[in-house]
């Protein structure tokens, strides 16, 4: 009986160390003939004239569904702004689970919801969280075809998104990959720590931007590392993923020196990340979603005043004082405005215009011109996989 | 005097949840229909998952956190047809095609489970006393070694996934964060029985059709009338249930049954009366695990888009505490618990969800409103269970 055990153990063992030989040559094949294929070889945007019309009044509902502040404010704050301009009886608001990956339920739900109201035309979700895609199809077969979707920032896959939404937008997390490290050598780096975990290495658009991170490093001069932290939606939760983040910083910063910029994937590590990076006076380019919001506010010790929620002028300001204050201008990079803010106010006029017949939601110099228009910046975008509706949004970064 | 005072206290949950579901409804105004069809449709896709917890608990194992495991072997089931589509292969007509798709998911999930059911089995048989808590560290554990398998190794020779459209990541080594079911979507909700007359295709489900009377907004003082389609009564699925919950009624009068039994009342005077206590044990994981892989199964052909490396994270939680809301306790629990238990849970999370923001005018207050309001009731329940055992226990020392 002990024999046996021991067998199977020692069985069970060897299995697994073959299936991890059989992987580790598989993924070295695969690299190789990826080295062939140059990650930065990234398709060129369009080049289109930004334009816009008169879309004309809100004359419908339009659903929006955001994450709570805890989540990341900007989303939040562009909906308040939106009900403060067309009133609670045109833009119906909703938010979704704080724990949304595992409530997918209770977001198709509220979704579901917003389609038994005849009037709303449009659904715009922000971000578009697992349950948005089962809940369009659910929509769709009970016979509201002529609900509207634009998704911003859609989590679940792109193939599949692109399938089902009329509109999809997202910042170029793949250009980013380039225009990132372009950013930090300007500031003086010589290293690049990229923190992520195996969850979000299944997400193909992280994963391939990876990729993309390693090889603008070769080419900029620049040591990458690929640095593993714990997931905030595994058993540690947020609060541990956020001490990794503050432990290990400091021991990054020992071994690569002062001139590393730091990089993760994931927002919840943001603050810890710009406060430890501050503390170790290293370089910190940009977040992964670039806004003057994120982040920053928490790690700095700003107060946002009630009338300056939204004003993303002065918030910058008030960042850059605190930087200058640790003698740190031009360490300490963002977006001038929360694209995601941008993305909620723009897709609310194209929605008007498709809704009046006025524009088509996959013409992009429509869609540009009314995202410069929302902003008040320059942007510059493309289709993503050739998806005349999934549109990859990328703006100018700058130090704080 | 005395019934209506007995009857509170034996229906004291069920009043409760119905009560603070029914204010919130009138409240908020939410209408009767709507809130209905998607409790329907919550409880439908859910009721097999929280069924599958009950033979561990008759078999004094406890609350069964390890049904991961069982979720995690029905979505390998699913990602195996997606990526094979079986089904397709041999028969012609779509509908039939994904019923079959279906059956051959089920088929491939059974013996990941049987396994996955065996090893958790071996492993509570060394923890006993714990195995509430060894099963939520296991879950973690099998989210780990599910992450790089599906990460890292499928797409490779030992997992040959092969579908890069829909099921493997563009490099062909991982599988997608979020796969669509096509191949299975509503196999079951709307299973085929032939085609109509005018060539549509017959399903063995319900169309929930109202006629919505409301004002008209172009006519202002006039009224219209609205056909609105809320969704389907799935008479397959509701079947499938049923037929779950007669046999887990015929299984507990079978001898190996009442062996689970006998070991779930006392593990000891079970040895002494010669049954195979660990076998028993094992068993009823097995069966757990096995029919828990078949609920999330049914539970995402309901859903159509499984997220790879989530769905299964919280299916134990959710089960739970949907069977403890019907009553069940860690040592008891009836198919009875189950029913009421889902469809209370289920309720009251929609009516909250959907009240709560109304009811505030601001969407973000009532989210937290709604997460400890769902949560506190739930909490109370579980006092009020307590409170009840206690008073029976007190009432009839026997």
């Amino acid at each position: 009986m002990q024999r046996t055990r021991y067998t199977t153990a020692i069985l069970i063992v060897i299995g697994f160390l073959l299936a991890l030989t059989g992987a580790c040559k598989q993924n070295k094949e695969s690299g190789n003939s990826k080295a062939n294929a140059d990650p930065l070889a990234l398709p060129a945007y369009p080049n289109v004239e930004a334009r816009t019309v008169d879309v004309g009044e809100l004359d419908f509902k339009i659903g929006l569904m955001t994450g709570t502040v805890s989540q990341g404010e900007d989303e939040f704050r562009a909906a308040e702004n939106l009900i403060k301009r067309y009133g609670p009886d045109r833009i119906i608001h909703k938010t979704y689970p704080d724990n949304f990956m595992a409530e997918s339920e209770t977001t198709r739900s509220l979704l579901v919801e917003m389609s038994n109201d005849p009037d709303v035309k449009a659904i715009i979700i922000a971000q578009a969280v697992p349950g948005a895609l089962s809940a369009i199809k659910k929509i769709r077969d009970r016979g509201r075809e002529d609900i509207l979707f634009i998704l911003i920032a859609p989590q679940e896959d792109p193939e599949q998104i692109a399938k089902y939404a009329d509109l999809a937008l997202q910042t170029d997390d793949l250009m980013r990959g380039i225009t990132i490290i372009e950013a930090a050598k300007q500031m003086g780096a010589t290293s690049f720590v990229h923190y992520t975990f195996p969850r979000h290495m299944s997400l193909e658009i992280l994963a391939r931007r990876r990729e993309i991170f390693r090889a603008a490093c070769k080419k900029y001069g620049l040591k990458f590392i690929d640095a593993n932290a714990p997931d905030p939606m595994g058993d540690q939760g947020i609060a541990g993923s956020q001490k990794f983040i503050l432990e290990d910083v400091p021991r990054m910063i020992s071994t690569h020196g002062k001139n590393t910029c730091f990089f993760s994937t994931n927002c919840s590590m943001m603050e810890p990340l710009i406060r430890a990076a501050l503390d170790g006076e290293a370089i910190f380019a940009e977040q992964c979603c670039p806004s003057p919001t994120h982040g920053y506010p928490g790690a700095l010790g700003v107060r946002i005043s009630k009338e300056d929620a939204g004003n993303m002028t002065r918030i910058r300001k008030q960042l850059g004082v605190k930087i200058a204050e640790r003698g740190m201008t031009g360490r300490f990079g963002t977006w001038a405005v929360s694209m995601h803010m941008v993305m909620i106010e723009a897709a609310v006029e194209l929605a008007k215009g498709k809704v009046h017949n006025k524009l088509s939601l996959t013409d992009l110099s429509m869609v540009k011109g009314f995202l410069e228009k929302a902003g008040g910046i320059k942007v510059r975008l493309g289709p993503f996989n050739k998806h005349a509706n999934f549109l990859m949004v990328i703006a100018e970064s700058s130090p704080l | 005097m005395n019934r209506v005072k007995s009857f509170l206290r034996n229906n004291l949950v069920p009043l409760i949840f119905f009560g603070i579901s029914g204010i919130l409804m009138v409240l908020a105004d939410l209408k009767v229909r709507n809130v209905s069809a998607d409790v329907m449709e919550r409880v439908f896709r859910n009721l097999f998952l929280v069924l599958s917890l009950i033979i561990p608990i008759v078999a004094g194992l406890g609350l069964n956190f390890g049904i991961v495991l069982g979720a995690m072997a029905g979505q390998i089931g699913l990602m195996i047809v997606q990526d094979g589509q079986t089904g397709s292969m041999i028969f012609e007509s779509e509908a039939v095609a994904r019923v079959a798709n279906l059956v051959v998911a089920v088929i491939c999930s059974i013996p990941i489970a049987m396994l996955l059911g065996y090893l958790t089995g071996l492993l509570f048989n060394r923890t006993r006393g714990r195995e509430m808590i060894t099963g939520i560290i296991l879950g973690f554990f099998a989210n780990g070694i599910y992450q790089f398998l599906f990460l890292v190794l499928a797409g490779t020779v030992l997992m040959p996934f092969s579908d890069t459209k829909n099921v493997v990541l563009p490099q062909g080594i991982g599988i997608r964060v979020t796969i669509n079911l096509t191949s299975v979507e509503k196999a079951l909700d709307e299973f085929p029985l032939g085609e109509r007359a005018d060539g549509r295709p017959r399903t063995a489900s319900i169309p929930l059709n109202f006629e919505v009377e409301e004002a008209d907004p172009n006519k202002p003082g006039e009224t219209r009338v609205r056909k609105v389609h809320y969704g389907l009564i799935p008479i397959a699925t509701i079947l499938v249930n049923v037929l779950l919950c007669i046999g887990l009624w015929w299984f507990f009068r079978t001898r190996l049954g009442q062996h689970l039994r006998a070991v779930g009342q006392d593990a000891h005077v079970a040895e002494i009366a010669g049954i195979a206590v660990n076998r028993c044990r094992i068993i009823a994981i097995i069966l757990s695990m096995v029919l828990a892989g078949i609920g999330q199964i049914i539970f995402l052909q309901n859903m159509r888009v499984m997220n790879t490396f989530q769905q299964h994270e919280q299916v134990g939680f959710y089960a739970i505490a949907a069977l403890l809301v019907g009553g069940a306790t860690t040592r008891r629990a009836t198919i009875g618990n189950a029913i009421a238990g889902t469809f209370l849970f289920h309720l009251l999370i929609v009516a909250v969800a959907l009240a709560a923001p109304i009811l505030l005018h601001n969407a973000q207050v009532g989210e937290y409103l709604r997460e400890f309001t769902v949560y506190a009731i739930i909490g109370f329940t579980l006092a009020i269970h307590a409170w009840k055992a206690r008073s029976k226990s007190i009432s009839t020392p026997d």
